[in-house]
């Protein structure tokens, strides 16, 4: 199955890490993408729907045009957004119609309402196969403890993230750590706001969430935290030195994307997977796959 | 149905710590929880102090967590919940408990409420019979109409959980119901007052207050609406905030300019680019992201090819808004 693949904005400016691991852990695995290119971003749920509806009306209409129906995205937020979106487009077909004829039309382009849109995590545990990736894992994660961190935009709201039929969705990256032969370590905050939305708006509580969170995966004795969103590993990692220091505590908690994680166990090296960009240093996870290798 | 009662008991007169007892029950599968309270208090402890006053799910009074989760005692089966013949019953979370399961809802819910002061004023001038309003006019309101202001969407709130000031998802859909009635005279003025510090924008949309709400009224898209209004209406931020506005006419002109997001030009914009103390603020984190490659060069972003047709988009939205 061909994807039209949606990078989104952040895996090519502050993460620009994501991007390529994304891409190995597709190429490893088979997956065949092709970059939509000439689209915009979502809006992240900043930009009033107003605005961001039809420039993603645009964009799925553009995955139609190349005569794909799937989108694959690597940005929770991305697909928080399209999701949302794309229930719109589909359960309230004037809604699309008036979309279309006002700002489509004159590219000559039509959103017909076809496309699917899914996280490269939903990607991998509902078309690729969980099974299939195992043949892949060149290195069990074997003794790494992670605590997994969904953030919101990939959970809620649940009646359309994770409807009837698609409730596993609520534990695939346990799923998914389970067969990397990753430990879970199960904290509190894991499908709670990782705080990025408010911290122009509200630092100080966008540094108390980033500080609740990682706090609670070191007390749980995680080595890393895992995230399929950029945003949440911004706000997590790159702020986590900040969120500290508000706290007046240490915490040095390691958050590694998603695809990353994929990249380590099968078999690239952190180099390979960039893991030296991350701001806090992820050294502990290095040390613990090294135990991992030798026993 | 036997079931076993965990009940939160806290008595601040006597001076005693908060404590769960336990008490057996034997009712009906019928039964709901405040049933079961109901059958505690009249058979077995009289001393037990609980909300109740509908019993049908109308009026919010006996909002409580049980099981874990905010539920109202009214509605819920004992039967439904049960886990392993155990019900476990208690206050709702992030609010002052008064006795057992009576908490004290003025600071938590009814000072927010009147914060966004939910009634209509009138638009004048008035006429001289009733106001008619035509039944599609009051589509959107009816969304937000049946709220019985039970305050679980505010229990199950990310943002209070750390920061009881924000005014919270309940008062705001409250906002919602005032905003989109076609009889009110205050549109614009109440969009500026849930726009102040603690209010729509200080939301996260975690969409975690829809999960919570138990007649489905879905508090984060009524939120997302007022949002959506105020921004149809030219606010941005209230009075007292303008790094709001800031932020989002600096993301806004981002995806206008290059069809995608100038994280770099965002941050600087955002603080204001005269702000000179909140520029300094940034400086730590641009120096640690520097080395890493972690700090993308602001107003050196490169056009995404379809940068045109996005900015047209954007162009004939915001001319359909004003």
């Amino acid at each position: 199955m061909k994807y039209a693949f949606y990078p989104g904005c952040v895996s090519r400016g502050a993460c620009p890490e994501l991007y390529p691991a994304s891409v190995k852990v597709a190429e490893t695995l088979g997956i065949e993408i092709e970059e939509v290119t000439d689209v915009g971003c979502t809006g992240a749920g900043v930009l009033s729907r107003d605005l961001s509806d039809p420039i993603n009306a645009r964009t799925l209409a553009k995955v139609e045009a190349m005569g794909l129906s799937s989108l694959m995205t690597i940005c929770s937020t991305c697909q928080g957004v399209f999701t949302q979106a794309n229930h719109r487009f589909k359960n309230e077909p004037e809604y699309r119609q008036k979309i279309n004829a006002e700002y489509l039309a004159e590219e000559g382009l039509e959103y017909k309402g076809t496309v699917e849109v899914k996280h490269l995590l939903w990607v991998l545990m509902e078309d690729y196969g969980v099974e299939n990736l195992k043949p892949y894992i060149r290195r069990k994660l074997t003794g790494l403890k992670v605590a997994p961190f969904y953030g919101c935009y990939i959970r809620r709201p649940t009646s359309i993230i994770a409807p009837k039929g698609l409730s596993g969705r609520k534990t695939y990256l346990e799923d998914l750590l389970d067969v990397l032969g990753a430990e879970s370590v199960d904290s509190s905050g894991k499908s709670k706001c990782c705080g990025f939305p408010i911290l122009t708006v509200n630092e100080e509580n966008s540094m108390r969430m980033v500080s609740d969170h990682t706090g609670d995966a070191k007390t749980k004795g995680a080595d890393c935290m895992v995230t399929p969103c950029p945003l949440c590993h911004l706000n997590l990692d790159a702020n986590q030195p900040t969120a500290e220091k508000r706290a007046g505590t240490q915490i040095g908690m390691p958050i590694i994307h998603l695809p990353q994680l994929l990249g380590l166990a099968f078999g690239f090296d952190e180099k390979e997977m960039e893991l030296q960009r991350h701001i806090v240093s992820t050294e502990a996870v290095s040390r613990q796959l090294e135990v991992s290798i030798r026993s | 149905m036997e079931t076993t009662f965990k009940v939160y008991r806290f008595d601040p007169e006597n001076g005693s710590k908060p404590d769960f007892a336990t008490y057996q029950v034997d009712l009906p599968d019928s039964a709901t929880v405040m049933d079961g309270l109901r059958h505690i208090r009249d058979e077995q402890d009289p001393s037990l102090a609980f909300r109740a006053s509908c019993e049908r799910g109308s009026c919010g009074d006996c909002a409580l967590r049980i099981n874990k989760k905010g539920r109202l005692g009214c509605t819920l089966k004992i039967a439904k919940t049960v886990k392993n013949g155990v019900v476990t019953v208690e206050p709702i979370r992030n609010i002052p408990v008064l006795k057992d399961l009576v908490y004290d809802l003025e600071g938590f819910l009814w000072k927010k409420i009147k914060s966004v002061q939910p009634w209509i004023t009138p638009r004048e001038p008035e006429p001289k019979g009733e106001y008619v309003v035509a039944e599609e006019q009051l589509a959107e309101v009816r969304k937000a109409m049946s709220c019985v202001m039970c305050g679980l969407c505010d229990e199950g709130c990310a943002v209070i959980k750390i920061d009881k000031d924000f005014v919270g998802p309940a008062a705001l859909t409250k906002a919602y119901r005032a905003v989109f009635d076609p009889r009110d005279g205050q549109h614009n003025e109440r969009l500026t007052l849930v726009s102040e510090p603690g209010g729509v924008w200080d939301c996260t949309h975690c969409f975690e207050a829809n999960g919570h709400c138990p007649l489905n009224l879905e508090p984060t898209d009524r939120l997302f609406e007022v949002r959506d209004e105020a921004i149809r209406q030219g606010i941005r931020s209230g009075t007292r905030n303008p790094k709001v506005q800031r932020h989002y006419d600096s993301f806004l002109n981002s995806v206008k300019r290059s069809g995608w997001l100038d994280e770099g030009r965002l941050a600087i914009e955002s603080e204001g680019l005269t702000n000179i103390a909140g520029l300094a603020k940034l400086l730590p984190t641009v120096i640690r992201a520097i080395p890493k490659g972690k700090a993308p060069l602001p107003y050196f972003h490169h056009k995404r090819p379809g940068a045109e047709a996005i900015r047209r988009i954007i162009d004939k939205a915001q001319r359909s808004e004003a």
